[in-house]
């Protein structure tokens, strides 16, 4: 049996901290891209 | 019982390892259909064209071993990862971009040693994030941290000793510099994602199939923005088509190559999936050297750091072959995938038979569609329109070494293959 999962799907992303890693690394290196342009 | 769990790990250790060799042998080879039209066209041309190709792989491949209802039925398992893997997809994407620059301000020489930090910060990531080498004996963590630094140092010193040195403008000096560092950055914190599919025992065949919405989305939208607008970008597609079957071929043997590096990240963690992969710099020498005959005006010492970052890098391989996960750091693990189970509400059960080399998804024999089959024809079909329009370069090359090189590869990709089929039926 899967456990229940606590809130939404997005809510359970968004609270995850695992996910803000990448996230910040990919604005990080976008906005780089734009002063490289 | 307790045999037999040590020696199932311990078969699923060979997996990994032989699937991150794997992907080191097609990553590389990927580079030499791309050797043969690079003269002429810009980066994101040639970029857009290999993604392009990827992006048909990436779609048939999965179709043609598991069938959408697999996919589908994986994806529903795990809704939470579709934006994981999107998310991936786009940092490849932008460090792709980044690696462009790096290479224009500071030339490949000094970018490449820079950007290839990738597998040190997968491996940071992996400990921090997923427990990995947490719970290990010290000569299991002293054989990855030494294998992934040999590794590292082999390709820089590959990288320095074939490269030409360029002459870019000192003020752009720092901002290449950034950019290199970046793009090592951003493809190391993208195996977050990877590392957070395979823990949730998601199938690679359905990560893949997401995740290249977002590198191919991403490479378009920048290839757009870097040509000032679509127009003039399909007017520099238009011109690029000759080029395209070459293109689309390299993207093909890339997409071979990452799947075995997913499988890699599954089975032995992206602490030493990944920097197994990179051992691709060792293939794309042999490919440029024996093929392409790139290396004979090089100096006696030249030849000698070409050797000697061989053989490191070749050491770093062996090392983490010889570094398999046991008790310790594999109760480690399994905190890390009951976090996962946790939070996103999985059965941890069936997470953990996936990690192990079961199939939970094929337990339901999802049906085949009689339209798969179409659908793998029609991408033979664009390969073969593609090659009936092919032209390129007038490059020599060596075709009895291409034979040879090509010949093993494919002997890799058989043997690998079926290992991966025998053992955990593409799981």
């Amino acid at each position: 049996m899967a456990p229940e999962r606590k809130g939404s799907l997005p809510a359970a992303v968004l609270t995850d901290a695992h996910f803000w890693v990448p996230v910040v690394v990919l604005v990080l290196g976008t906005a780089l891209l734009l002063v490289l342009r | 019982m307790q045999a037999a769990a040590r020696a199932s790990t311990a078969s699923l250790h060979r997996v990994g390892v032989a699937c991150g060799l794997a992907a080191g042998a097609w990553l590389g080879g990927a580079e030499a259909p791309v050797k043969l039209v690079t003269a002429g066209f810009s980066p994101f041309i040639i970029s857009l064209g290999m993604v392009a190709g990827v992006f048909v792989a990436r779609w048939t491949l999965p179709m043609a071993l598991k069938g959408t209802s697999y996919v589908w039925q994986d994806l529903k398992e795990k809704p939470h990862l579709a934006v994981w893997a999107v998310l991936a997809g786009t940092l490849w994407a932008v460090a792709n971009t980044l690696t462009v620059f790096a290479v224009r301000d500071v030339g490949l020489s000094v970018a490449f040693p820079l950007w290839n930090i990738n597998s040190l910060v997968g491996l940071f990531w992996g400990w921090l994030l997923f427990n990995e080498l947490r719970g290990s004996g010290a000569g299991e963590r002293a054989k990855v941290l030494g294998g992934a630094a040999a590794i590292v140092a082999g390709a820089c010193l590959l990288a320095y000793a074939t490269e030409q040195h360029s002459a870019a403008a000192p003020h752009r000096a720092t901002l290449g510099i950034l950019a290199a560092l970046s793009a090592g950055l951003l493809w190391g914190t993208m195996y977050v994602p990877y590392r957070k599919a395979y823990l949730s025992g998601m199938n690679p065949l359905s990560f893949v199939t997401v995740f290249t919405f977002g590198e191919l989305g991403t490479t378009l939208a920048l290839a757009a923005v870097y040509h000032r607008g679509f127009a003039p970008l399909a007017a520099e597609l238009a011109k690029a088509r000759p080029a395209f079957f070459w293109l689309f071929l390299g993207g093909f043997c890339w997409v071979l190559g990452d799947l075995f590096q997913q499988y890699a990240a599954k089975y032995i963690g992206i602490g030493r999936g990944i920097p197994l992969s990179n051992t691709n710099q060792l293939w794309g020498l042999a490919w440029g050297a024996l093929v392409f005959g790139e290396l004979a005006g090089l100096h006696w010492t030249a030849r000698s750091l070409v050797i000697a970052g061989s053989l490191v890098m070749i050491a770093g391989a062996v090392a983490i072959g010889f570094a398999e996960a046991r008790g310790g750091e594999q109760l480690a693990r399994r905190k890390a995938v009951e976090r996962e189970c946790r939070r996103y509400g999985l059965n941890l059960e069936r997470v953990e038979a996936a990690l192990e080399g079961a199939d939970p998804p094929a337990a339901g024999q999802p049906r085949r569609h009689w339209w798969e089959a179409l659908v793998v024809l029609a991408a033979i079909g664009v390969f073969v329109y593609l090659a009936a329009n092919a032209r390129r370069q007038p490059i020599e090359f060596h075709a009895a070494w291409m034979a040879v090189l090509a010949a093993a590869s494919l002997a890799v990709l058989v043997a690998c293959g079926l290992l991966l089929w025998k053992r955990t039926r593409f799981s």
